[in-house]
């Protein structure tokens, strides 16, 4: 403060005028720089709205236009007459899209007030949420009830994001009976997504199929994606849809397949609840007319997603409803498979057929006792009686002369251990032996007894019911070796020739038709198929589960009917009618069934006969006499 | 009005006053407040209760106390520089204790009948107390440390309580403004340089060690804006393609795409130029920015007007506040600069800032309407 005694008051006012004067410069120093940074704003806004304005306009109508993936119908899968086997429903869901919602936590909490979402649910949905693009739609819920959507669609306002949607869901409306063949559909998975980059792929509401014929002819199912440009706000909402620029999926096609859907009720009807399998095969064409497993299991259960409590039913079942026994079954076709060591003897031209063998019940190779089903023996047998009564000592002596490669041989041309091909995952080839095999599979010599064995379809030997339908379908073409077919529109199949002497083919059918319509045949009925006359020609078979041991066959072999379920015999049977003109061949094993003559054997029987009444071959129901 | 005031002693009547106010200052303030009250509608889907109506209603009511501050004569206000600053740094530290917070930032002071925001009352307090630092120092005292320290002091006291609540563009804001004040006011060249040196080394400590995680991301954002491509980038991504895709003439009042699809967040607040820019295009957004030109540059040469340097200097530290409002906003709005939440001035939704600054205009008019006034100095 020492200088401030200088102040006078002259002094102040040169001060001030300097003051005034240095701020005067200051100012317009700074109001220049104001001019400046205004400048700058102005080339700015310059760059923006006039240089770059197109660039900002196309990105505005990006902003603003969205496309949304629409996604196809799925084809539906018929049978042969049009009658629907997987079809879409309405499916009333709630969706969620996670960049709709600012707090994903809070409106999931409020939508599970209205619906009960299972840990297990939300579980899934956070993960969802986590693996997909944030504008992509997570499904909360599938096939809800119209009241609890209604009920969701009355609290819209407070759950941003949440979108309820009519969507279309799979259904099979004949539940399990065709699971097997139609398999199921199901979210795609990593290794689905990775094989085909088709973006409808990685749409959560979007389903592939993943088993049976809904994954075989996904392709021609799926059909192609659409778009809709849809105005959309910065949440994504959509303001406004443009309908004009609706490019609209395209469906999926419907896909036919050969089977008669009536035909497999019919057949599922006479399984009840046994477990096996019958195949139903058109003898001309190939065509799959039924392709069952059983039991079953409602391939519905999959389409929303499995709970635990299903799964471990059907894990735990032992009739395991989830194994597609018609094609991937491998059962020993015992006595069916004598006609495939007969024709191989006739064929071979070692064996005179009218020349008898001496069957009393048992037959002995070395140290080895080889047993006929029937203990007390069947006494003289030629070849045709070999067949008629199934006697295996007759079976058993052709074979050490003809050799099992002869046999095999024969097998395979009969469609047997060969993977036909029907179009559907989890088909089996089954087992023909012979050396060769035995040799590369055990690495051991074959023995006789194998051959013995093999003579009667037991041993190493394995067959599908479809393969045994093969087999009595080429029987009965007696032309063609037939392929079956199971999905219409898959190219027209070409046969090659069956090139076995018809004569031949002829003495068999004619044995198996004495099995079936000559009082003393093992499955003889009278009026067998009670279609006024008309014939079938069969065999059937007793598969053995269990060995039977010495002390056993002294004291009486035990009766099926006091074994364990799992010990009992299969029941198998081979077939097909007319015998004169052959239009059907059915294959049927019912999983320890018992005696071939009995379940599988009735089974067959009203399957082949149900078939030709379809078919217009039989006379005409009640109903059908009405409708005159 | 004159003799019911017994502090007024610049001897004009009320009839005199009202004619020897500068009018054309008003009229243009109500133009800009007009275009805030025309945007906001837009903004709001042309609904008035969302804030059309009531920017008018407070441009109405803060343009009454505007015209009240201008009356009374520059001597109350030059009276109260002081007592308003310290007033001002009660309030700040009385938020530090007992303020509201809003979030996550504690800026309100809930006084029971209002809140008020003390930094907005500092903003109008600083410049009075720096006007009034500097109509008193002594010349030699400019440059030198004895000086510079006081400044010093007023202007980083309330910059570091503004900043704890913490409230980024605030403090910038005063700090420019104060820095500003120092310079009209005639530092030397050689302390301008070395306070820079002293910047450059300062600023990244300060950035480190100084600000908020989240001050610090904008900063970076904005150096980088795919670092976070849905947060505040988002922000100036969107306000760009709004003002960008506005073209050269606009899409037309309430057409905006950007605006109507709710893209540019706070549109109706900071964002509000984005709605200019995209419904009036560049012709709209010059026009502005005229406006406010013709508002800036009245108000320099109304300062010019003035005798005393606390006036000259009240008027300019004010207008410079206005200016880097101004210059923050729309640097933030048209991706200049990062995002820190300046409003646009008259325009922007929001009371405080209307009324803070209509306070001001009020100051500067009253320093134009008593330019003649014989302004006391307290030897410093």
């Amino acid at each position: 403060m020492a200088r401030k005694s200088k102040i006078t008051p002259k002094n102040s006012a040169a001060e001030q005028a300097e003051a005034d004067s240095v701020l005067s410069r200051r100012t317009l120093f700074l109001g220049a720089g104001g001019l400046v940074m205004f400048g700058a704003l102005g080339a700015r806004l310059y760059d923006l709205q006039v240089r770059k304005a197109e660039n900002y306009i196309a990105l505005s109508e990006n902003n603003r236009f969205n496309y949304n993936i629409l996604l196809p119908s799925r084809g539906r899968i018929l049978d042969r007459n049009s009658e629907p086997l997987a079809v879409n429903q309405p499916n009333y869901r709630v969706v969620l899209i996670p960049e709709r919602s600012q707090d994903i936590e809070n409106v999931l909490r409020h939508v599970g007030e209205v619906i009960e979402l299972e840990p297990k649910s939300l579980k899934r949905i956070h993960q969802d949420i986590k693996n997909s693009p944030r504008f992509v739609p997570i499904t909360i819920q599938d096939n809800m009830d119209w009241k609890t959507f209604a009920a969701l669609n009355m609290r819209m306002h407070d759950l941003p994001g949440i979108i309820p949607e009519v969507a279309e869901g799979r259904a099979y409306p004949n539940g399990g009976i065709f699971a097997h063949t139609l398999g199921y559909i199901g979210r795609a998975g990593d290794e689905d997504i990775a094989q085909d980059k088709d973006p409808l792929l990685r749409q959560p509401t979007f389903r592939v199929g993943k088993t049976g014929v809904e994954s075989a002819v996904e392709k021609r199912l799926r059909g192609a994606s659409g778009k809709l440009k849809v105005e959309v706000n910065a949440v994504g909402r959509i303001v406004r849809e443009w309908p004009d620029s609706k490019d609209a999926a395209t469906p999926g096609e419907d896909v036919y397949l050969t089977l008669d859907a009536q035909l497999q009720k019919f057949a599922a009807d006479q399984f009840g609840d046994d477990s096996g399998g019958v195949s139903v095969m058109d003898c001309v064409t190939g065509e799959l007319r039924t392709l069952l497993s059983m039991p079953s299991f409602d391939g519905n259960l999959f389409v929303n997603g499995l709970t635990q409590a299903d799964m471990d039913r059907m894990n735990s079942d032992p009739k395991r409803p989830q194994f597609n026994k018609v094609i991937g079954g491998g059962y020993p076709p015992a006595s069916t498979f004598k006609m495939v060591v007969m024709l191989a003897a006739l064929e071979s031209g070692l064996i005179d057929p009218r020349r008898p063998v001496f069957c009393v019940g048992r037959m002995r190779l070395g140290n080895r006792l080889f047993h006929c089903w029937k203990r007390q023996g069947h006494g003289r047998m030629t070849m045709r009686d070999g067949l008629k009564h199934s006697c295996d000592t007759y079976f058993y002596e052709i074979s050490q002369v003809i050799g099992i490669n002869r046999i095999a041989e024969m097998a395979r041309r009969l469609g047997l251990g060969e993977n036909h091909g029907v179009g559907i995952a989890g088909e089996k080839s089954g087992i023909v032996p012979d050396e060769a095999w035995k040799k590369a599979r055990l690495g051991s010599g074959w023995r006789m007894g194998d051959t013995l064995n093999a003579s009667i379809g037991q041993g190493f030997v394995l067959a599908t019911p479809l393969q045994l339908s093969v087999m009595a379908a080429r029987l009965a073409n007696a032309q063609f070796a037939l392929k079956p077919s199971l999905i219409i529109g898959n190219g027209i199949p070409s046969f090659d020739k069956l090139d076995i002497d018809p004569a031949h083919l002829a003495f068999v059918r004619e044995a198996m038709h004495a099995v079936c319509e000559e009082p003393g045949g093992t499955a003889y009925r009278y009026d067998s198929l009670k279609l006024g006359g008309i014939e079938m020609a069969g065999k059937t078979g007793t598969g053995q589960v269990r060995g039977i041991s010495t002390s056993e066959r002294a004291s009486g072999v035990r009766k099926n009917n006091v074994v364990p379920w799992e010990l009992r015999d299969h029941s198998i049977f081979v077939g097909f009618a007319p015998y004169d003109k052959p239009r059907f061949a059915v294959g049927t094993i019912v999983e320890h069934g018992g005696s071939g003559a009995g379940r599988a054997a009735d089974i067959t029987r009203n399957v082949l006969s149900e078939a030709l009444r379809r078919d217009g071959m039989g006379p005409m129901t009640l109903k059908e006499a009405a409708a005159l | 009005m004159g003799g019911l005031l017994p502090i007024d002693r610049s001897g004009l009547s009320l009839r005199a006053k009202l004619y020897e106010l500068n009018w054309l200052l008003p009229v243009l303030i109500a133009v800009t407040g007009a275009i805030g009250v025309v945007m906001i509608f837009a903004a709001t889907d042309g609904v008035w209760t969302h804030g059309a109506a009531q920017h008018a209603i407070r441009i109405g009511v803060a343009g009454v106390i505007m015209l009240g501050i201008a009356l009374i004569d520059i001597k109350v206000w030059y009276t109260l520089s002081y007592p308003a600053y310290f007033g001002a740094l009660a309030l700040l530290i009385g938020v530090e204790l007992i303020g509201v917070n809003v979030n996550g930032s504690q800026r309100w002071l809930d006084l029971g009948v209002m809140r008020i925001q003390p930094s907005e009352v500092m903003k109008l307090a600083i410049v009075m107390a720096l006007a009034r630092y500097y109509h008193d120092l002594a010349r030699w005292r400019i440059s030198h440390i004895s000086g510079l320290i006081g400044a010093l002091l007023l202007i980083a006291i309330p910059m570091a309580l503004i900043l704890r609540q913490p409230d980024l563009g605030t403090t910038l804001l005063l700090g420019a403004t104060g820095v500003a004040i120092v310079f009209l006011a005639g530092v030397s060249w050689r302390v301008i340089g070395f306070a820079s040196l002293l910047m450059a080394v300062g600023l990244p400590l300060f950035v480190q060690f100084g600000l908020k995680e989240y001050q610090r991301d904008r900063i970076w954002t904005f150096l980088d804006p795919s670092r976070d491509p849905s947060g505040a980038s988002y922000h100036i991504t969107q306000s760009k393609i709004a003002l960008g895709s506005g073209g050269v003439s606009g899409k037309g009042f309430m057409n905006g795409t950007q605006r109507q699809g709710d893209y540019v967040p706070e549109n109706r607040t900071d964002f509000i130029f984005t709605v200019i820019g995209e419904e009036f295009g560049l012709i709209g957004s010059l026009m502005t920015i005229a406006i406010y030109i013709a508002v800036i540059s009245l108000s320099i040469y109304l300062a010019m007007k003035c005798k005393s340097t606390y006036a000259k200097l009240l008027i300019l530290g004010l207008i410079t506040t206005f200016t880097l409002y101004i210059f923050i906003n729309l640097g933030m709005v048209m991706g200049l600069m990062p995002v820190v939440g300046v409003p646009l001035p008259l325009i922007s939704y929001g009371g405080t800032v209307v009324m803070a600054v209509m306070a001001g205009f009020g100051l500067i008019l009253s320093a134009h309407l008593h330019r003649n006034s014989e302004l006391p100095r307290t030897r410093l």
